[in-house]
């Protein structure tokens, strides 16, 4: 079974970190456009909004994706969360349809929905059958034109999203230290809010919040659609601009004004809680998405942590038996944000010994940099991980959006398998210089109360570690 | 792990939709076809199938090797889990380590976790590796190492993520402690990965006789699709796999486990807890149930899809939950049927309530035409999502041949969707539905507060979330 946090972790924006060509380890193979470009097309609606069609007929379904530029970073504090919020409210109701008469008209036709939200975006998924073209767009246009809120759907949604908040927050550890850990990062920028929102913000969000949000932020000059599937330009371009064209242009959003300040050491966050496992989150302080640097960041993170032959988790989970999981990932955003390590630790783990010798590592990936074979595994990963995404109406729909959105172009889509064959060992190595400082990274550690850990737990007949 | 977004629902209501096995476009409800492909039967017994279907140059895999947890031996649940997560820990003339590289320095993966009846192993490569791929696949089916070192490694790592879960996500655990107190010591009841106590009994001999007598071509079948040339292909694993022997042993027979009658309750103390984690179960129906397309309906409309029954009451109007679902689960015999949710702890009450009254709902009241052709629609339209990529129609192919069930199991799921009608949908309700007083519950949150309530739903039974079993101490 799947775990739920990884239900959460937006596998769409970590298409950023997933392209590259084929390569094998001893002899690149030459970086070539991918092909598909011409099946994409693209128009601006006369009020601002984008709108990129990839007709993909494989399969009778249509993928209607509509990304919107707001997520927790546009809040402020006393509403945090509420971007998050806001993104369940957009199902319930509008002055022409009764709260959740978009959902019923929707599965009724065949059709099935989502959507998500992070730091930086919020997004709307669809996937339906291409009978239900017709349908979708009218009942996307009416909740960007026409959104209403029922006071008692709204007490009744924040009761969902706190349910939410308990299951993957106060009940997980893992939530919670992330939380914790991001909320210590930034002393000024708003990715210290936690995207689910604090406790007493989510009690406390009014009718007037959500109205003032919906009118600043859900503009169709600050949205972009995605059509993917059995569905030609012609068709895709001709209903937005019957349903989403008349929807009228906003002035936009204010940009976020904030910019965190340099950091000037270490950080350092423990939090104690019932724990079998400690954990040890780091996290670095780091380069925007659209940042140059950031292909050689994505390569980086996985030499250091995909899969059982990277280095981290062959080094702490295999030989030094520190460990029982390593991840990492570089969360790329709008704003300078952050290079993730997460460690889990087994029962009764020395937490000081594992930093010791992660720092080791880290300071050796600095000083010596990487390998030619690391370097040749990571864009291969990379390069099967892109081609995956591009077999699905889904994936195309996702990395459409997170290359039009956040670098600027969908078109890039088409270069990142080049971008990322030219990622030198130099330029692994300059980023782990520019990622890995002391002086810019926070640490969190979550472990059991001193006297919790000093009791017999019921454990069963292995050895803990010492 | 990471955090970025936060979605409107959760898995499990998606994951509804994903149980139901077959495909259709809304447009032509006759027209999902099983794409073209070989199959062939070496003469050890190794059943082969190859699926040509270039979109990306990509090459996916899906197999099995029957036995699974069913073959464990007595009172030692896991051993087929570490076998199956051992097979590509040092094989053939590679370390651990060499293994995972050459897989992961071509941009391939490899998979493999044991199920109640089968191990299964699953994998793609870029098409230009099918070589590697195939002498990879072979080791690891064929010649796994289990050194001593990597088997203790492996196994004290598997009980740490028993903990680690108990620490971050207890709701994951809910079918293990359900599945044992429903199905007891028939093999459905038995925890398939093992639990912390179960998985530190286990010796490395274990592992090796298990590979030993159940690891034979005649209970394996390997199905490969994607961006193939089915010629090749069939020659390069002709020579892989002819010297694969058969199989030693023979696998024990599995038996219907009866259906629970009256209800009990299981509550696994987790102090602290915020909220409380619940399933409630009975025994399903197996996966050639001849009601399946009316039932795949009626579960549709019950727990399956955002706007189910259970969701709407659970969520849509209470706002009590995050999210509430339910599932059949299908096997050789039937599985379980189960429903699944959490609340607040104070409203544990309220919300376990509000889910048996759904289950009377739809046990004494006539579903509506309108309701009945919703589900219809929706099923037929997200079907064609699940049969999409090469990977798709491996794992597919692999199941039918699997259960032994005809590509009609496929291709007359969606005419036979499309005949369903109220009469059957009532009958499938009757008999496949569990009464809401034959229900086996647990509740996995803070004791203290919910004990009392909980004695109001049948008989309860007390053990700690942090005790290294599924089931309660044996007295």
């Amino acid at each position: 079974m799947s775990r739920v946090s990884w239900v959460a972790s937006g596998c769409l924006l970590w298409s950023l970190a997933v392209a590259g060509v084929a390569a094998t380890p001893a002899k690149p193979a030459p970086a070539t456009r991918v092909p598909g470009a011409d099946q994409v097309h693209a128009t601006t609606l006369s009020n601002g909004m984008k709108v990129i069609v990839w007709t993909d007929r494989d399969i009778p379904n249509v993928a209607l994706y509509n990304w919107v530029r707001v997520g927790s970073r546009n809040e402020v504090p006393g509403i945090t969360g509420l971007a998050h919020f806001f993104e369940h409210m957009m199902f319930n109701g509008t002055s022409k349809r009764q709260p959740g008469e978009f959902d019923r008209q929707m599965e009724a036709q065949g059709g099935a929905n989502n959507a998500f939200t992070s730091d930086n975006v919020t997004v709307y998924q669809d996937w339906v059958p291409r009978s239900a073209l017709d349908l979708v767009f009218d009942l996307e246009a009416d909740r960007l034109a026409n959104l209403s809120f029922d006071p008692k759907v709204i007490e009744s949604e924040r009761g969902v999203v706190y349910s939410e908040r308990r299951l993957r927050t106060e009940d997980s550890n893992e939530g919670f230290l992330f939380e914790q850990v991001q909320a210590t990062a930034f002393v000024a920028h708003p990715y210290q809010f936690p995207t689910i929102g604090w406790p007493a913000d989510i009690q406390g969000w009014k009718i007037e919040d959500l109205q003032s949000f919906f009118k600043t932020y859900y503009a169709p000059n600050n949205c972009t659609l995605i059509l993917v599937g059995d569905v030609s330009a012609e068709e895709g371009f001709a209903l937005a601009k019957r349903y989403l064209e008349p929807i009228p242009r906003q002035a936009p959003p204010p940009p976020v004004r904030t910019v965190e300040p340099e950091q000037l050491g270490e950080k350092r966050v423990y939090v104690e809680r019932n724990a079998l496992t400690p954990l040890m989150y780091l996290a670095y302080k780091s380069p925007a998405a659209n940042d140059p640097q950031g292909p050689a960041i994505n390569l980086l993170v996985s030499i250091l942590t995909e899969g059982d032959s990277s280095r981290l988790h062959r080094l702490l989970v295999e030989e030094k038996k520190l460990a029982i999981e390593v991840g990492g990932s570089f969360q790329e955003g709008f704003d300078p944000g952050l290079t993730w390590l997460t460690l889990t630790l087994p029962e009764g783990a020395d937490v000081a010994a594992v930093e010791k010798v992660l720092d080791d590592a880290l300071a050796q990936v600095v000083s010596q940099g990487v390998t030619d074979a690391e370097l040749a595994r990571a864009k291969n990963l990379y390069a099967s991980t892109f081609w995956k995404q591009l077999a699905t109406i889904n994936g195309k729909a996702s990395l459409l959006g997170s290359f039009e959105v956040f670098e600027g172009d969908y078109q890039k889509l088409f270069d990142s398998p080049a971008t990322y064959e030219r990622v030198t060992r130099e330029d692994v190595q300059k980023a782990a210089a520019l990622v890995f400082q002391k002086n810019h990274r926070t640490v969190g550690v979550l472990t059991a109360p001193a006297e919790e850990a000093a009791a017999p737990q019921a454990a069963p007949a292995t050895e803990a570690a010492p | 792990m990471n955090r970025l977004a936060w979605l409107r629902r959760s898995a499990a209501i998606l994951a509804g939709a994903l149980i139901m096995n077959a495909a259709l476009a809304a447009d032509a409800p006759v027209g999902v076809k099983i794409p073209a492909h070989q199959r062939f039967v070496l003469p050890n017994g190794l059943t082969i199938l190859l699926v040509p279907k270039k979109e990306v140059p990509l090459i996916a895999f899906s197999g099995f090797v029957r036995g699974g947890a069913l073959a464990d031996p007595a009172g030692k649940p896991g051993v087929a889990s570490l076998v199956a997560g051992l097979l590509d820990r040092g094989a053939g003339k590679r370390s651990a380590f060499e293994f995972a590289d050459a897989v992961e320095g071509v941009g391939g993966s490899f998979n493999a976790s044991a199920g109640a009846e089968s191990i299964s192993v699953s994998g793609q490569f870029l098409a230009r590796d099918r070589a590697l791929m195939i002498e990879l696949l072979a080791d690891a089916l064929m010649r796994p190492r289990f050194d001593a070192d990597e088997f203790a490694k492996y196994r004290d790592r598997e009980i740490e993520f028993i903990k680690s879960a108990k620490d971050s996500d207890p709701s994951q655990l809910l079918p293990e402690y359900g599945r044992a107190m429903l199905f007891g010591s028939h093999p459905y009841g038995r925890p398939q990965g093992g639990s912390e106590r179960s998985l530190a009994a286990i010796t490395q001999s274990d592992v090796v006789s298990y590979h030993a007598a159940n690891f034979g071509a005649d209970r394996a079948t390997l199905v490969f699709a994607g961006d193939l040339d089915p010629k090749w292909m069939k020659q390069a694993l002709t020579q892989a796999f002819r010297g694969w022997a058969k199989s030693k042993s023979t696998l024990p027979r599995l038996e219907a486990a009866p259906r629970a009658s009256g209800r009990r309750v299981l509550l696994v103390d987790a102090p602290g807890s915020v909220q409380t984690y619940f399933w409630l179960g009975n025994v399903g129906v197996d996966k050639r149930y001849s009601g399946r397309p009316a039932l795949d309906l009626v579960n549709t409309l019950y727990g399956g899809r955002f706007t189910s029954i259970l969701n709407t009451e659970l969520r849509i109007k209470s706002g009590l939950s995050y999210g509430a679902s339910s599932v059949f689960v299908r096997g050789t015999v039937p599985g379980q049927f189960e429903i699944h949710s959490f609340t607040q702890t104070e409203n544990t009450g309220k919300a376990l309530d509000l889910t048996l009254e759904t289950l009377d709902k739809l046990k004494h009241d006539a579903l509506e035409p309108a309701m009945l052709e919703s589900a219809r629609a929706y099923v037929l339209g997200q079907y064609p999502l699940r049969l999409e990529t090469a990977a798709h129609w491996a794992s597919t192919l692999a199941d039918l041949e699997f259960y032994g069930l005809g590509k009609d199991y496929i291709e007359g799921y969606g005419p036979a969707l499309t005949r369903v009608d109220l009469a059957e949908t009532a009958a499938v309700t009757a008999d496949a539905f569990p009464r809401s007083t034959d229900l086996q519950i647990v509740l996995i949150g803070d004791a203290s507060k919910i004990r009392d309530m909980a004695a109001k739903y049948g008989p309860v039974t007390e053990m700690k979330l942090s005790q290294p079993d599924f089931v309660p101490a044996q007295k």
